[in-house]
């Protein structure tokens, strides 16, 4: 009998080296990088300290994208998942277009990000996008706004594109989770006299756990490396009303100060990870008491 | 009885309504690129007056459509491959193994799941390496971001594959190679079906990467072109929508025909892995 096959460590040698050489090796540079004054111009790269780290907490912008992107990762990641949720329970129905709307609502999905934003930003035109237009029609003019350029609505405009792209995506894994649920448990509390909202919450919820886990990081992680939607929708403006992470680290390189964008990536970094492995840990636990 | 038919019909409305919301969209951009610069910037549903297909026409010769088309179909072509083989390559033996060495390097792969990527210091190494600008350069990159979707994937999907396989081909002769090429490839198809949609839709959609990686004009995805055409072209819409109508339409097609295959396989990545 062969007890244990010595399975050769070289076959995990091409993924490794590529990984490590151009997502790892990157991201260490950026320890270095982000702690030298590295621009455009300079002929020579200097070490100086955590000054850029210094001239962050001074840089109002910086702290505008620091709040911006926990501001749209939080409602990103709820109303995702409130409307996917609400989107698999429908379907989940048995409706008469059932496989029609499954394929519909998921399709922007599969669109690039930046199609989208290019197709909201005429639906956000002010005089004449079918936002506004659609407002008018149902006798809610007075609802109508600049929605990409007025610092008040710009950010909710940019989370509801948000929304309509990826809702689609958290009521698949949720339609999946919910067909896995067995019909008699929800069929015997329903004998028992036990309400929509009680049900929800007591049989179907619970049973939902690892599909919530997986909807729940992957928004979470998701909206804080947002970029393509804010880029094209608003360009971080007006002002820097929706500036976040990402679109703040393009305008650090796009002025040539490398040293400062890659400290901006560092502190992206850190954030995700800081927020993002305590959820996953907690989710996990859940899933397992429940 | 009557009760429930109701609220049955209310619920489809409701989702009828909802669909719209989707379909909107979709539908002004498609009438939108036939209509000429100052009926396509009223952006609205309503048909065009006169018909302008000639919007297709010039976009075609001012938007290097073809060469777009080709890279991001070669691009992403190179990097199904490279992160098929690499990771599955890789999750056998890890899967297999599971010694504490590999499942550092294991470790090593998810944490790049959560980790975003050092854009700046990358555009310097790829220079350094003088693979910037070039398709192997955009390839590795991709696969370097690609594997650890793929890795977490293909080695969940590794403990499904019986171990008395290797063992009996092993015993019979079989070499460790021929093993991965001829015994566990052929069983991870399914898996290495859902690793491919992933990668193509990733590559395809994304603007992040060529938009720093990529300079060169002639090696830009199509994505890249459209980004270059819109600001270009920004005044008139009606060729915009052309322009997007071009490339979401064979994304469309293939979603339309594949969508069990490709929803199926993202919720079982993002479910079972």
């Amino acid at each position: 009998m062969v007890k244990s096959l010595k399975y050769p460590y070289y076959f995990v040698l091409p993924a490794l080296l590529i990984y490590t050489l151009l997502s790892v090796t990157p991201k260490l540079m950026g320890f270095y990088y982000s702690m030298t004054d590295w621009n455009l111009h300079a002929k020579e790269i200097a070490f100086i300290g955590l000054d850029n780290y210094r001239k962050m907490f001074a840089d109002e912008e910086m702290i505008g994208a620091f709040k911006n992107t926990i501001v749209f990762a939080f409602f990103a990641t709820i109303l995702q998942n409130v409307c996917g949720l609400g989107l698999a329970m429908l379907l989940n129905a048995k409706l008469r277009l059932q496989n029609v709307l499954r394929t519909v609502f998921f399709l922007p999905y599969v669109i690039a990000p930046i199609i989208t934003g290019y197709i909201f930003t005429a639906l956000y035109h002010p005089e004449h996008g079918l936002v506004n237009e659609a407002l008018r029609l149902i006798g809610l003019g007075a609802l109508a706004q600049d929605w990409l350029n007025d610092p008040n609505y710009a950010m909710f405009s940019v989370i509801v594109t948000d929304i309509w792209r990826l809702s689609g995506f958290a009521m698949v894994i949720y339609l999946a989770g919910l067909q896995i649920i067995p019909k008699d448990l929800t069929e015997a509390a329903q004998i028992d006299g036990a309400g929509f909202w009680q049900r929800f919450r007591n049989i179907i919820f619970p049973l939902l756990a690892p599909s919530f886990t997986v909807n729940f990081l992957l928004s979470l992680i998701g909206s804080m490396k947002v970029f393509e939607l804010v880029m094209v929708l608003t360009r971080g403006g007006p002002g820097y009303a929706t500036q976040v992470f990402n679109t703040y680290i393009l305008s650090a390189f796009s002025s040539g100060i490398y040293g400062y964008g890659t400290a901006v990536n560092v502190v992206l970094f850190l954030l995700i990870t800081a927020i993002g492995i305590p959820v996953l840990v907690g989710l996990r636990r859940r899933e397992l008491e429940m | 009885m009557k009760r429930a038919t109701y609220s049955r019909l209310l619920l489809e409305l409701a989702a009828v309504l909802l669909a719209c919301c989707v379909i909107v969209p979709f539908a002004m951009i498609c009438i939108g690129s036939v209509k000429n610069v100052r009926e396509a910037a009223l952006f609205s549903l309503s048909l065009p007056t006169e018909w302008a297909f000639g919007n297709y026409a010039e976009v075609v010769k001012a938007a290097h459509i073809g060469r777009g088309f080709f890279n991001s179909f070669f691009i992403s072509g190179l990097v199904v491959l490279s992160v098929a083989v690499c990771a599955s390559m890789a999750a056998f033996v890890i899967q297999r193994r599971n010694d504490r060495l590999l499942r550092a390097v294991y470790y090593l792969f998810i944490m790049g799941l959560i980790v975003p990527a050092s854009i700046i210091p990358t555009i310097k190494l790829m220079m350094d390496l003088h693979i910037h600008n070039t398709y192997p350069g955009i390839v590795l990159y991709y696969t370097s971001v690609l594997l650890p979707f793929s890795v977490f994937l293909l080695t969940g999907f590794m403990k499904s594959v019986p171990r008395e396989l290797d063992e009996s081909a092993v015993i019979d002769g079989c070499g460790f190679f021929r093993l991965y090429v001829s015994i566990v490839l052929p069983l991870l198809i399914s898996v290495l079906v859902t690793v491919t949609i992933v990668v193509m839709m990733a590559v395809w959609n994304d603007f992040f990467g060529p938009f720093y990686l990529i300079t060169d004009s002639t090696k830009w995805t199509i994505i890249l072109s459209v980004y270059s055409f819109v600001t270009q072209y920004n005044t008139n819409w009606g060729l915009v929508f052309a322009f997007m109508v071009m490339v979401i339409s064979p994304v469309l097609v293939i979603y339309l025909f594949l969508q069990k295959y490709i929803i199926e396989g993202l919720t079982a990545g993002s479910l079972k892995g």
